[in-house]
Order: C-alpha cells, then structure tokens, then sequence
C-alpha cells in the first residue's frame, strides 16, 4: 500500500522532471531486466550476498559469544566492555583503509569491514539478552541438575533468544550497509561495485537500479527468515510480532 | 477426573511396572549461618540456624519478609554453601544441586520457550532419560496434575494456576527426594490457592516425599505442615516449631486450621511489627536513597 504510493510519487515526479537525472520506475525496471538478462546484476549480486553470509555468519557466531561472556564474565566485561562501547561508536567503514593495509586489497579486508559494523550490535543486544534473563529460570534450570555449556545452551541462549535476534537484525542490516561501502570505495565485483560504475558511465537508471535490488534484498531477509523468526517468538513467549 | 487421577488410572494399568518412587530424605541444618557478599560487604542473612526435617516430613517455614525463608531453601538446593555449619540429606553433607532436591517457585519458572510437556521433560533430558520413558513420564505426571489437555500449551498460553501445576509436574519429573516450594501459590486467588494446597497435600500423601514449604500465608501453612517452623529477622533465624496435629486430609474450611491459624499468626505477628518499624525508619533515615526495585516487576523492560 504504502509502496504503490511511493513507487507512484517516483513516477509523477519522473515524469514532471523529464529528465535523465530521475528515470521513472519503468526505466529502471527496464534496466533491471536488462541488467539480469546480460549477467551483471545476478553476478554482483552473487558476489555481494557470497561476502555478506560469509560475514555475517562469523559475525553472528562470534558476537553472540562476545555477548554471552560479557554478560556472565565480570572480569571479560571490566577488560572488553568499555572498549566495546567505544568501538560501537566507530562507523565500521572508518577501518576500511587499515583493513587494507593489513590484508591489502582482499576479501580478507572487506570481510574484516563487515565483521566489525555487525559483531558489535550483535555482541551488546546479546549481552543486554543474556542479562535479563529472569535469574529465576537459570535457579530452576541448576535445580535440574544443568551446568556449564548444557546451561548456556540448553537455557541461557534460548531464554535471550527474543533479544538475541533484534541483536541479529540489526547486525544484518549492518553488516548489509558495511558491505556495501566497502564495495563502493573497494572497487572488485559486488553491488556496490556495479553502484560505482552506474555513477561513472552516469547511467542514473543503473544506479537506482541497485538501490532498488538492495531494498528487495533487505525485504527479503526479512520476509524468508527475521520475520518468520520474530513470528515463532511471538508464538512462543506470547508478545506480539512485530 | 478427579477421581479417576487419584485412584489408578486405567491406562497405567497397561505399563510394565508401576513406578518404585524415591522415598523422602532427611534434610538437616547444623549450626548453619550464611552470609550474602554485597558491594558493602557481607550481609548475615542466616544467623546459626538448627533445623531437622525428617524423612516424608512436610515442613512449613513461616516468618516475615527478611527472615530468610528462601535462604534456608536455597541451602536446602545446594544453590547456596553455607558460610558455616553442614547441611546434610541422609546424614551427608550436600554439594551443589541436583535431581534429587528439586524447587517450585513463587512464578513457576517454567521455560517460556518450550511446550508445558517439554519443560516437564527438560529435566529428564538432563538426567539422559530415554526418550521413550521420557515420554511416559511427562504424560503420566501432567495427568496428575490434570494438565494433559495443555501438553502441547506454551507457559504464556496458561493460566497462573496451571503454570504452578506444570511447575510441580516439571519438580517431580525426577522423582526427586525433596521437594522445596518457595511461596508457590503466593500469586494466586485463594479459590486457585486452596484447591492447590489441596493437590500439594494429595500428592505429599501419595508419594511421600519430604516437602519444604515456604509461605507468608499462616492459615495455609497449618493446613499443609506437619509442622511449621516459625522463623525472625535481623538477623534470620529459626524462632521456634509448632507441631500441627490434625488428621489429613484437611480440607481447606477445617475450623481446627483456623483455630490453630489464628494462634500461630499471633505469634509472628510481633516479629511482623518489629519489621514494619524498622523499614519505616529505614525510609525516613535516608530519603532519597536508592529504593530497593524488584526485578520481576520490569522483566524485559531494558531490552
Ligand atoms: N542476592 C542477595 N544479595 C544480598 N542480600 C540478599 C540477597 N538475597 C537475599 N538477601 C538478604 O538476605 C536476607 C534474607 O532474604 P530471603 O530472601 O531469604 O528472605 P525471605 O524470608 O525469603 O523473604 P521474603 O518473604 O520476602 O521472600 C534479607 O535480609 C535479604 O535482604
Ligand atoms: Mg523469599
């Protein structure tokens, strides 16, 4: 509903600027098709959601493990915490040229780009997770006998799971936004590389173009995966779904 | 229903083997203190406590908010070491928790992501029960408390008096020795709480556990004990025992569980006022100082 009026504003004011520097949403849908047909944008697109797994997996793995011993560790939080907070603060393409220095122009380096803008909001809402569970369902699970990694995983996790995901979401979208300034400055294959190009050839319909697949590619996370997720929490703890 | 739940039921005519059920254990306190560690330092919450429950005994600790009720079951647990003294079931000393002393809390606790037969099943997995006897057992115990129907009900789904009852199913699953109850009807209607009391007393007389309950609720401990033990504050401690001698089953209306009620309350009460005093001083001494919060009131606010 609310898109068709958008994607209808786009195309009144497309057609009332009548110029190349706004294609309407048929141009663009023109290039899209153009852009499948011929190859460029499935293989960027590839390339872009290859790194993007890649990097958010080991962000997610490492981040909710970050989180979970800063919630449970006193000592881990007293030496990480403070730096954490302060490196959250850090736009995680900022470490873009280091990450280059470091591993020169790889994929080593875009990686480290999109592991470091999605671990850390991963790593706190894990921590403000695992913090909250109620200290009730931790007594009762010991009571049963549940120690060490059984505990962890068997309650503990579980128990910050509704935290744990809106951690998971904003990482995705982080480690979506990192990735695609990365391409765009680090020019080697990817959406954003084809972004950098639509600018250079002043092709305006490649680029919204891309802005348009980026969108399908946000809503479609959500639609195959965080919203089905949100939806079996709902089911479970009894809140609404956002 | 009821009936058929209390008698045999005829489908556990049809098991191999009755279940041979964990006797009660003796549980006892010697010269028992316990101190909690706090950012100001340590905080004496048991002051040498003497307490000897017997085997397939049904005890009821009563005594004002302080007085360390849930200290002396956390002890009993194995979820607390003493700061000094032994705790002992059978004689030996306890170390750590485990299946055999299992807890029903005041919010039932139970796990908000699993099913009503799954947490019920949560401790057996521990314990590395097969799944087919796991099934059995879950299925058995939510027949006793006569929540089969909600089996496949998630917590949420549930009213706060079948939660407490699927909390009791979950605390028997491993057929435990000692069964530890800390206020677990305090949140409930008292229609709610006395057929609860009711279903406490009728699986105490079936399985003969030993059973620790804690409550604020004087008339519902004369209906429950076998015996109360009455317990002060500042510091806690264990004041004195009243036996209570009347037949079971008791039913809730029983004029002889008034008549002792009202006896035992005129006994706390002085402890009770004492409290009242000093916690009004407390908030005059120091206005504008940090007001203890308690933290099931803003559970997930902080996400
Ligand atoms: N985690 C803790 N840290 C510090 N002090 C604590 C802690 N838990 C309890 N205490 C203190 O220990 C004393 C006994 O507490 P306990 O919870 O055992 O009392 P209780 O009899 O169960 O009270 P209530 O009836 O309110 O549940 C109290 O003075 C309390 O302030
Ligand atoms: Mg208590």
């Amino acid at each position: 509903m609310f898109a068709s009026i958008l994607v209808g504003t786009w195309a009144a004011a497309s057609s009332l600027a009548n110029s190349p520097l706004l294609p309407g949403p048929i141009a663009v849908g023109r290039t899209i098709a153009a852009a499948l047909r011929d190859g460029t944008l499935p293989r960027a697109l590839g390339t872009s959601l290859l790194r993007l797994l890649v990097g958010y997996a080991v962000s997610l793995g490492c981040g909710v493990l970050l989180g979970v011993s800063l919630a449970r560790s006193p000592k881990t939080k007293s030496a990480i915490g403070p730096l954490i907070l302060g490196l959250s603060s850090v736009p995680s393409i900022c470490w873009l040229p280091l990450a280059i220095l470091w591993f020169g122009l790889s994929e080593w380096a875009i990686q480290t780009v999109i592991v470091l803008g999605a671990l850390l909001p991963i790593a706190v809402a894990t921590e403000g997770a695992v913090r909250h569970v109620p200290p009730q369902l931790i007594r009762a699970a010991r009571t049963m006998g549940a120690r060490g990694p059984r505990l962890l995983f068997g309650v503990m996790i579980p128990a910050a799971f509704p935290g744990i995901l809106s951690g998971a979401k904003l990482g995705w979208t982080f480690a979506l936004r990192s990735l695609m300034a990365g391409e765009l400055l680090f020019v080697s294959g990817g959406l954003g590389q084809l972004l950098e190009t639509g600018r250079d050839i002043g092709d305006t319909a490649l680029v919204l173009a891309i802005i348009v697949t980026i969108v399908a590619l946000g809503r479609a996370s959500e639609w195959l995966l965080f919203g089905r997720l949100d939806r079996e929490v709902g089911r479970r703890w009894g809140t609404e779904a956002a | 229903m009821t009936a058929a739940a209390i008698g045999l039921p005829a489908d556990a005519v049809a098991r191999p083997s009755p279940r041979a059920t964990r006797p009660g254990a003796s549980t006892s306190l010697e010269r028992v203190s316990f101190s909690f560690q706090t950012e100001k330092g340590a905080r004496l919450a048991i002051e040498s406590a003497n307490l000897h429950i017997e085997a397939g005994e049904l005890v009821c600790l009563v005594g004002p908010s302080g007085s360390g009720k849930s200290t002396i079951l956390n002890l009993i647990a194995g979820l607390l070491a003493p700061t000094e003294g032994r705790v002992l079931e059978n004689g030996a000393p306890i170390d750590g928790p485990g299946p055999a002393r299992a807890m029903v809390f005041q919010d039932a606790a139970l796990f908000p992501w699993l099913t009503l037969r799954d947490n019920v099943e949560y401790p057996l997995q521990l314990a590395g029960t097969p799944k087919g006897e796991r099934r059995a057992r879950s299925e058995e115990l939510l027949r006793m408390v006569h929540l089969w129907r909600f089996a496949q009900s998630f917590p949420h789904e549930l009213s706060g008096g079948m939660r407490q009852r699927g909390a009791i199913a979950r605390a028997l699953a491993t057929d435990p020795a000692v069964l530890l109850m800390d206020e677990p009807f305090a949140a409930l209607d008292a229609q709610t709480r006395e057929i609860l009391q009711g279903e406490v007393e009728r699986i105490f007389l079936e399985t003969r556990k030993t059973v620790v309950f804690v409550t604020h609720n004087v008339r519902e401990a004369v209906r429950l004990a076998d015996r109360i033990v009455l317990m002060g504050t500042r510091p806690g401690r264990i004041l004195r025992d009243v036996i209570i001698d009347l037949p079971r089953p008791r039913a809730a209306n029983d004029e002889r569980v008034a008549w002792f009620a009202a006896d035992v309350a005129g006994e706390i009460r002085s402890e009770v006022e004492k409290i009242a005093r000093e916690e009004a001083d407390d908030a005059w001494v120091a206005p504008g100082g940090r007001v203890r919060v308690d933290p099931r009131r803003n559970m997930g606010g902080g996400i």
